[in-house]
């Protein structure tokens, strides 16, 4: 719920450009803005005005330009203006102070998105863009985000949803026109088509997984026996000196966490105690957290001596990683010295040198490609854990409804399963009434006793 | 003059509408004058000569447990009854029955001449008088006014009325009776928004110059159910029905002159229904198709007239005759009366509220074919409830009004006052989102105490129903309480009956269950169950059955329910709640929802500024408990 007050804030999405937007929206808003602004009414929308904010004194803050944007055509449905200024940071600091001062409150994050979608001027999936695009740390993000508010993902559902209602429509007709003779498609068609929604929903719910990738971020862990070179790799991978190096071995004793950013993907990696059987107290306690953050982690990074052969704590480390993750990359490190003489049981093995820095840049394709296996970006969708769930639901009644036509189900029932449907598909973008089954009903077929 | 005895009810038109109305507002005991341009014409079905069908079965139904005379008439009436999607689940189960038409008319006519309470008189309405927002009369053609408190409007598609053969125009309520021309004018200067809509019919055929051989035979079901739940005695006809196909010859024909057709000239541009098209329309938007099927059936048991459905037609005279002589077995045919288009002005329905009355005029009721909607059942099931609140309206009672998860009127009204309509409005099952549970062959379990209460059905109808519902429930019960064990004997019997066998034991619910399953099987394998009559294994088997989805249903009614409890003040200013676009006040404002559930189901009214409502709402109304705290 929320009141139509006048909001405003500085658009960020401009504040590194040469000028900075203020934007303000709500009821009365232009009422605000004639008490504010030198030009004064009529105001038109989409029209944009010049002339200077000036103080509650009439003194000049700054020369600006004003676009307005009438309700209910704006972005936020309300009556809302953009004072684009040229000034710095503090220039538009003043603005947006005279502003709040004639009567708006701050913004809050993503406010003006919400009252966009609460008048109905964006969908669901849309709306989650605008905040990604706010919060978006990189370009890869920022892309996807991007496509995202500009109803790519809206019109792939929107395509799904067509389906739906043809086979909808399909049921609907055997049951409220049984003696036509419509020369409906067959079972085996419909079968198939229902197949392909389903797999269609599943692919959407992969691409929201690698949306939450994307914008969520990955978590690694770095495991190993003690000196193989864990806390060097951290350092590497994030580009400071987090960890403690030594040739001490158990030197790190709890877990070292850095960010980093491989691709657009934003990293979180952990530096482990080296998992050893222990009987230091504070070591133990961190080698304690060292599983427990294995756990949390997407990808396990076990890492390992070239230089030394292989001894029973590198196969614990071993037996561990597959135990625990389905997601490793076996590391040998210090190639430097020597190439190892063993073989590791992973699918993913990438050879480093953390003294000389070889190997890293392969290291981060391999962990890339092993959290977004795509051939390009413009699948990936960034969904809500609402929506995700509604997916998942979608899933399961489809395989009802193949279950249903298989068994050559009762069509009111059916009919009943595929509203179900419908409505998990209405809570990913908006809904699906009755009146668009009809129209499809009517355009594909013949009725008429 | 001012005619000298004063009505409570006046009932402008006799058809199926203005029947229903007519006689439950002279039977819930004021006094009732039907006026109707055509005596002879009372209850006559303009088109095609059926009652019932898919969903209109069930509103059949409905009216009849709401005291209403359709079914009763029909059961007397018809020709061949058949229940349609038999083959398919209970809940999609439809009744129809071919009518004598003639008969028809003549009992129903019969019925209210006899009904206490109620005057007819052949008279056409000119005006309805109007005083302070409140009707106050009506005035005539011959010059008489009568005065009454309320008037229920079924004009069906007579109003400024205008028919199309091919080029020709005739001005026309129905085939050849007398259009209504000024009664529109009067409720447009009442302030209601009136506009035009289009339907048509099928030439009606020539029995004798049929060749019947030729044509498949349609026969009804061997052992015909009747309509209504009071009818006792019942002994009709199976006339048979029989299907012609049009061809690619059929379609030529009709391809060529559609410069004939007013339709395709741009004489008739109104919309027309779409689930309805004329064979004009079929041949045109469903070019693939290489033939479409024809329905011949019998109008009336003593007359050669055909009706051929599936042929709606605007199409000239010489047209007709050709593209039906080129179809099979109807090679010689002779129309008897030609098929033809009719334009009509129609009131747009959201001006109504939930009972039918028009909001801005107290006392005025609409319903019927005036509404948008098509349809004998669609009428009379609007007649009667317009009628019922006419009566109680005088009778200063509360409103009677149905609700969609109560049954298909409920439906059919809701969406009229909501959504409003662009073409004619036929009901269909899937308009119903709880049709599991609006089922036909439960209609009277489900209203008898609705109807009873209203006073609508006697107590011995109501005990009756009662009692069947009781012993539903019990039956239930039972079988749910009732075991049997894996002995060798049940499980032989369970082989034998084309079932698996049971490892453990069992209740019979959990057996009947089972696809195969049904009450008498049951009583094979469970030799001292008692046994039922055949209405009673029939619902305990469809509420056994089913009861995974009627739980769903019921849920989801629940979840209904909850925001139609949500009432939208009278008279509520929208134009207070902050944070609605203008395009959605407007609407509010326009159709002025009675609940928060009923404007959710405006087009165009997003959930998201249903939720603001709701907020709105209960603001207000915690404010309001504050204030008298
Ligand atoms: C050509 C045609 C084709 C149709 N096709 C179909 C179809 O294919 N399928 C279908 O389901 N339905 C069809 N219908 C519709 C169906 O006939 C109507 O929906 C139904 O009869 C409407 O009932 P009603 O009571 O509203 O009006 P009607 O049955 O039309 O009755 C109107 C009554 O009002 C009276 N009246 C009108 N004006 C006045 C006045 N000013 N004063 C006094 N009395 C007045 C008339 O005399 C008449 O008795 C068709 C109707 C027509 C005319
Ligand atoms: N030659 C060589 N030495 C390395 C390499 N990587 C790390 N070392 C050295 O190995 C020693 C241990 O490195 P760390 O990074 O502290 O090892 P760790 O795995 O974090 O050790 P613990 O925290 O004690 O478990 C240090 O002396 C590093 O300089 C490498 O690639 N080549
Ligand atoms: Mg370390």
């Amino acid at each position: 719920m929320y009141d139509d007050d006048i909001i405003a804030a500085i658009a960020t999405g401009y504040a590194v450009a040469a000028i900075g937007i203020v934007r303000v929206s709500g009821r009365g808003s232009l009422e605000l803005l004639e008490k504010i602004f030198t030009k004064k009414p009529p105001y038109e929308h989409r029209k944009i005005y010049y002339g200077h904010i000036t103080d509650s004194n009439g003194e000049i803050i700054d020369e600006v330009l004003v676009s307005v944007f009438k309700a209910p055509n704006s972005y936020t449905g309300e009556d809302s203006f953009e004072i684009s200024c040229h000034g710095g940071l503090s220039v538009l600091n003043f603005v947006l102070e005279r502003v709040l001062e004639a009567g708006a409150r701050m913004a809050q994050p993503g406010e003006f998105t919400k009252r966009a979608f609460l008048n109905g001027k964006i969908d669901l999936s849309q709306a989650e863009a605008v905040e990604k695009i706010i919060s978006s740390k990189s370009k890869r993000a920022l892309f996807i985000a991007q496509r995202q508010l500009a109803g790519k993902f809206s019109s792939k559902i929107e395509k799904i949803r067509e389906k739906i209602l043809f086979l909808m429509a399909e049921n609907e007709v055997i049951i409220d026109h049984p003696e036509e003779d419509i020369s409906s498609i067959e079972t085996k068609e419909k079968l198939n088509m229902l197949i392909d929604i389903k797999k269609q929903l599943k692919a959407i719910l992969k691409s929201s997984q690698y949306g939450d990738v994307i914008f969520e971020g990955v978590v690694l862990a770095i495991i190993g026996k003690p000196n193989v070179g864990k806390s060097s790799l951290l350092n590497i991978l994030t580009g400071t000196s987090r960890s403690i190096v030594t040739d001490i071995p158990g030197t790190t004793r709890d877990v070292v966490s850095g960010n980093f950013n491989i691709k657009g993907i934003p990293c979180t990696i952990l530096d482990t105690a080296g998992i050893r059987e222990t009987n230091d107290v504070i070591e133990n306690i961190g080698v304690q957290r060292s599983k427990k953050a294995l756990k949390e982690a997407d990808i396990v990074i076990a890492m390992f001596d070239a230089s030394n052969m292989l001894d029973e704590r590198d196969t614990g480390i071993i037996d561990y990683a597959v135990k625990h993750s389905n997601k490793v990359i076996g590391v040998i490190n210090k190639t430097d010295i020597k190439k190892a003489n063993f073989m590791l049981p992973f699918d993913k093995i990438v050879e480093i040198s953390c003294k000389n820095e070889t190997g890293v840049d392969k290291l981060e394709d391999t962990i890339a490609d092993s959290v977004i296996n795509l051939e390009s970006d413009t699948d990936i969708v960034s969904l809500n854990a609402n929506q995700k769930e509604s997916l998942k639901k979608g899933i399961d009644i489809c395989d009802k409804l193949i279950d249903d036509f298989k068994r050559g189900a009762d069509p009111a029932l059916i009919g009943v399963d595929f509203i179900s449907l419908a409505d998990s598909i209405d809570d990913i973008i908006g809904k699906i009434s009755n009146e668009d089954m009809l129209d499809t009903m009517f355009k594909k077929f013949c009725i008429g006793k | 003059m001012i005619y000298p005895k004063k009505y409570d009810v006046i009932v402008i038109g006799g058809g199926h509408a203005g029947c229903e109305a007519a006689l439950i507002s002279a039977r819930l005991g004021v006094k009732t004058l039907m006026l109707t341009i055509f005596l002879d014409s009372i209850g006559a079905m303009s088109c095609n000569p059926a009652i019932g069908g898919l969903a209109k079965g069930h509103l059949v139904k409905e009216v009849d447990v709401f005291g209403g005379e359709m079914a009763r008439n029909i059961d007397e009436t018809g020709l061949q009854f058949k229940i349609l999607n038999k083959s398919k689940g209970p809940a999609v189960w439809s009744s129809r029955a071919q009518a004598d038409m003639t008969a028809y008319k003549l009992r129903m006519k019969y019925v209210l001449e006899h009904q206490n309470n109620l005057d007819i008189k052949q008279e056409m309405v000119d005006e309805i008088v109007a005083e302070n927002g409140k009707v106050i009369g009506v005035k005539t053609h011959l010059g008489n006014e009568y005065l009454c408190d309320s008037v229920v409007v079924t004009t069906g598609t007579f109003m400024k009325g205008k028919i199309f053969i091919g080029l020709n125009e005739y001005r026309a309520g129905r085939a050849w009776e007398p259009p209504s021309d000024k009664l529109s004018d009067s409720l447009r200067s009442l302030g209601l928004r009136v506009s035009r809509l289009k339907t048509g019919t099928t030439p009606r055929l020539d029995a004798r110059t049929i060749d019947f051989d030729a044509l498949m035979v349609q026969p009804g079901d061997d052992e015909p159910v009747p309509f209504s739940f009071k009818t006792t005695k019942f002994n009709r006809p199976n006339m048979p029905c029989y299907l012609a196909y049009t061809n690619e010859t059929t379609h030529k024909i009709i391809l060529q002159n559609l410069d004939q057709s007013p339709l395709y000239s741009g004489m008739v541009e109104s919309v027309g229904p779409r689930y309805c098209p004329s064979i004009e329309d079929k041949v045109v938007k469903f070019f693939e198709k290489k033939q479409h099927q024809i329905f011949l059936e019998p109008q009336d048991e003593n007359s050669s007239e055909i009706y051929a459905d599936g042929l709606h037609t605007s199409l000239g005279y010489e047209v007709q005759l050709k593209f039906l002589r080129s179809m099979k077995g109807l090679e010689k045919v002779e129309i008897m009366r030609p098929g033809y288009a009719i334009e009509y002005d129609f009131v747009d329905p959201t001006q109504l509220k939930h009972t039918l009355e028009v909001k801005s005029i107290r006392g005025l009721f609409l319903a019927g074919q005036i509404n948008g909607t098509s349809g004998y059942e669609e009428a009379a099931s609007q007649g009667i409830i317009a009628g019922i609140n006419a009566a109680f309206y005088i009778q200063k009672r509360e409103p009677f009004i149905v609700n969609r998860d109560e049954a298909y009127t409920g439906v059919l009204i809701d969406d009229l006052v909501t959504k409003g309509t662009k073409e004619p409005y036929r009901m269909f099952t899937s308009r119903a989102e709880y049709r599991l549970i609006l089922r036909e062959d439960n209609t009277h379990l489900r209203l008898a105490k609705k109807a009873y209460s209203a006073g609508l059905m006697s107590k011995e109808q109501y005990l009756l129903i009662d009692e069947q519902k009781k012993k539903i429930e019990e039956t239930i019960n039972k079988l749910k309480t009732t075991y049997v064990f894996p002995n060798e004997r049940v499980n032989k019997k369970l082989l034998e009956l084309g079932s698996e066998i049971i490892k453990t034991k069992t209740d019979l619910a959990k057996l009947m269950r089972r696809t195969e399953f049904n009450y008498d099987k049951l009583r094979e394998i469970a030799i001292d169950l008692e046994d039922v009559e055949s209405f009673i294994k029939q619902e305990v088997e469809i509420d056994l059955k089913y009861e995974g989805y009627l739980n769903l249903q019921k849920q989801q009614i629940e979840k209904f329910k909850k925001y139609e409890d949500m009432r939208i003040p009278e008279g509520f200013d929208y134009s207070l709640v902050g944070g609605l676009s203008n395009e959605v006040k407007g609407k509010l404002m326009e159709i002025r929802p009675a609940s928060i559930g009923q404007a959710g189901r405006i087009p165009g009214v997003t959930p998201a500024a249903i939720a603001i409502l709701v907020v709105y709402l209960k603001k207000i109304n915690d404010k309001r408990i504050r204030n008298t705290a």
